[in-house]
């Protein structure tokens, strides 16, 4: 008995009905997300926007199925989410998404060219592929020579571009950013941001998750997240017009 | 992910952390050294009883013994066995298939006298199958044959040290030695016996050396006159040691049958008789195998503490790679391959220090070192047992962390 019909031409990469997520720590239940319905189009560009507490990283842990909804169906291209099993989502994180992390997160004690191959290591790609498509997404963030460095011997915005290089390698539909420039100086941030503009020019999803209106400009879509519930799904002011910050 | 790529991370974090394997690695090595040396003791000792054994006749020997009843009120079947005879070493040679030498033997203390001896000694009643059941053989001379057992001949054989004795440093060989008054004429002296189990021990074989031996007939004929030629114990020479079970107990048949149904004898078979040996002697190695199960047990323990320990560093770690596309599995198995990975290490440092162990002890009590394969064996399924085994709650922790709550930990 399919309860999902085949997704129609055009359909969103993404669609949230009704999602809900409660969080059970013991007798009060915290409820991060209280009934979010979205869409977001292939190639479409979109910021999440809001304060500490109002759900963002809960909204971008279920896109990018690292959590499931409590309530509620996500449709990933079409596909019901929460009816799979946990070695499914892995494998939907794998091929379908890219994390970009506001603490970077590479592993601190392997080179970032294994960092970038990790990735395709799980998606079973074999060695000479591996490194070869490794160096060339290291190349892409000019960070090629760097290929045997530590994490640790990198600068901020250097850890960044190596997970940004991660994020891609594995050709995902869907970008999902946490705060990427959190950890930056403005001018770093920026460069890190011209990177995502580029990203979307080359059909990805992006979905950014900040608390940065000047941020949030660089998407050409912005929703705003108020205790669990989507506030707006407005478009911003334009950024030039010196747009209300965070 | 492939074990390959497993492999390569795990050296990465061993090489990382020089100081915590040292520390998870400790147990394992004396656990391991421990089983090592115990491999090459048991060995040691199995070879050497063996080797006496294979002096003796080897494993294919089976020795039946008349057994005392101690009732003291017996039953008139029991009165009527007449224990071990003449007749029942016929009836084996018959009705046994697999034997291939049945040797009797009767004992009986007379005076010897010669001309530089006297003295009364045990004096060995015997057939030609002697030979091949105790692989004893004349140096100089011959043994006894078919005839001299048909004759009654008054000849007799002399091993080595009993030829010294009586003889001193003259040739025995025609020469008579009187035994109980009758006069028997030396045909041969029997090649030297010699075993020792450790170094400066006395010859366990001594007392071929010093044996008396004649036609067991002419024992009846000139001492006992016993008319139900009895005899003390019986040897019997199977074809193959996988015979040996089945020999024993068609021997039990015949003498049962031939007893009227009297349990007066005891079969014992040479390899069983070997393999309780051991057990007896095994005090070493249960000491040195339960010293080496607690050793592994707790080096397992603290190798578990330890991953145990550094899944704390390292949940973030695992929220990382599940991001990534990790499935559980690819985390269990990443931190199974590295627990391996360390009491592998830990397996190889043992190996050489159980052998020095083995090799110390060996010293200790003189006996030959041995260093087999077995050894190299028992390290590596040792320490990989330790690993997967202690390594295993730790990696299911890992694998079932929530990948959310894995990434948030500080």
């Amino acid at each position: 008995m399919p309860l999902a019909a085949p997704a129609p031409q055009g359909a969103p990469v993404i669609n949230l009905q009704d999602v809900c997520k409660v969080y059970d720590s013991g007798d009060n239940a915290v409820h991060a997300l209280r009934g979010v319905t979205l869409e977001v189009g292939a190639g479409e560009a979109m910021a999440i926007i809001g304060p500490s507490g109002s759900g963002k990283s809960t909204l971008m842990h279920i896109v990018g199925c690292l959590d499931v909804p409590s309530s509620g169906e996500y449709y990933l291209a079409g596909t019901p989410v929460s009816r799979m099993s946990a070695k499914e989502l892995a494998r939907i994180r794998n091929q379908k998404i890219g994390f970009i992390f506001q603490a970077y997160n590479l592993l601190p004690r392997a080179s970032i060219l294994r960092n970038v191959e990790l990735p395709m290591m799980y998606a079973g790609v074999p060695w000479a592929e591996r490194q070869d498509r490794a160096r060339e997404a290291l190349r892409k963030v000019g960070l090629a020579e760097r290929a045997r460095h530590l994490p640790s011997q990198l600068s901020g915005g250097q850890r960044q571009r190596v997970a940004i290089a991660r994020a891609l390698v594995n050709r995902p539909s869907i970008l999902l950013a946490d705060e990427p420039t959190g950890n930056l100086d403005t001018q770093t941030g920026r460069e890190i941001l011209e990177l995502f503009d580029d990203l979307g020019a080359h059909g990805h999803t992006v979905i950014l998750v900040t608390h940065d209106m000047n941020v949030a400009a660089h998407a050409k879509r912005v929703i705003r997240l108020v205790d669990g519930l989507v506030a707006n799904g407005a478009h911003p002011e334009p950024a030039a017009a010196g747009g209300p910050a965070a | 992910m492939t074990l390959r790529e497993s492999v390569v991370d795990a050296l990465v974090d061993v090489r990382v952390n020089k100081g915590r394997t040292i520390l998870q690695t400790l147990g394992v090595i004396l656990g391991v050294a421990s089983l090592v040396a115990v491999q090459g003791l048991s060995d040691a000792g199995r070879r050497q009883a063996l080797k006496f054994f294979s002096e003796l006749g080897g494993l294919r020997k089976i020795l039946v013994l008349n057994k005392p009843i101690k009732e003291r009120v017996q039953t008139a079947r029991q009165l009527a066995s007449d224990g071990l005879t003449w007749g029942d070493v016929q009836a084996i040679k018959r009705d046994v298939p697999y034997a291939t030498h049945v040797d009797p033997i009767a004992t009986q203390d007379l005076m010897v006298r010669s001309p530089s001896y006297l003295k009364e000694r045990t004096i060995h009643g015997a057939t030609p199958d002697y030979q091949a059941v105790y692989k004893f053989f004349p140096a100089r001379g011959r043994f006894l044959i078919d005839d001299d057992m048909a004759s009654m001949a008054r000849v007799c054989v002399l091993g080595d040290s009993a030829a010294r004795l009586y003889f001193g440093n003259e040739d025995p060989l025609g020469k008579t030695v009187f035994i109980g008054d009758v006069g028997f004429r030396v045909v041969g002296v029997m090649r030297r016996k010699e075993f020792f189990f450790n170094e400066g021990d006395q010859n366990a074989l001594e007392w071929m050396n010093r044996l008396t031996i004649v036609p067991i007939t002419a024992m009846y004929a000139r001492f006992t006159g016993d008319p139900k030629k009895r005899v003390n114990y019986i040897n019997v020479m199977v074809d193959k040691v996988d015979n040996n079970r089945k020999a024993t107990l068609e021997i039990k048949k015949v003498l049962f049958r031939r007893h009227g149904g009297v349990e007066d004898f005891e079969v014992y078979n040479r390899e069983e008789r070997l393999r309780q040996q051991q057990s007896q002697g095994q005090v070493f190695d249960i000491t040195f195998l339960v010293t080496g199960i607690v050793s592994l047990i707790v080096g397992g323990i603290v190798i578990m503490n330890i991953m145990l320990a550094s899944l704390r560093d390292r949940i973030r770690e695992v929220g990382i790679r599940k991001a990534l596309g990790a499935r559980g599995f690819d985390v269990a198995v990443q931190f199974l391959v590295e627990s391996i990975l360390v009491t592998s290490i830990g397996g190889l440092a043992g190996l050489p220090l159980g052998m020095a162990f083995a090799g110390a002890i060996t010293v200790l009590i003189g006996q030959p070192a041995v260093i087999t394969p077995q050894m190299a064996l028992v390290s590596v399924v040792a320490s990989v047992a330790t690993g997967l085994f202690f390594g295993l709650y730790p990696a299911v922790k890992a694998a079932r962390l929530s990948p959310v709550e894995a990434l948030r930990y500080e």
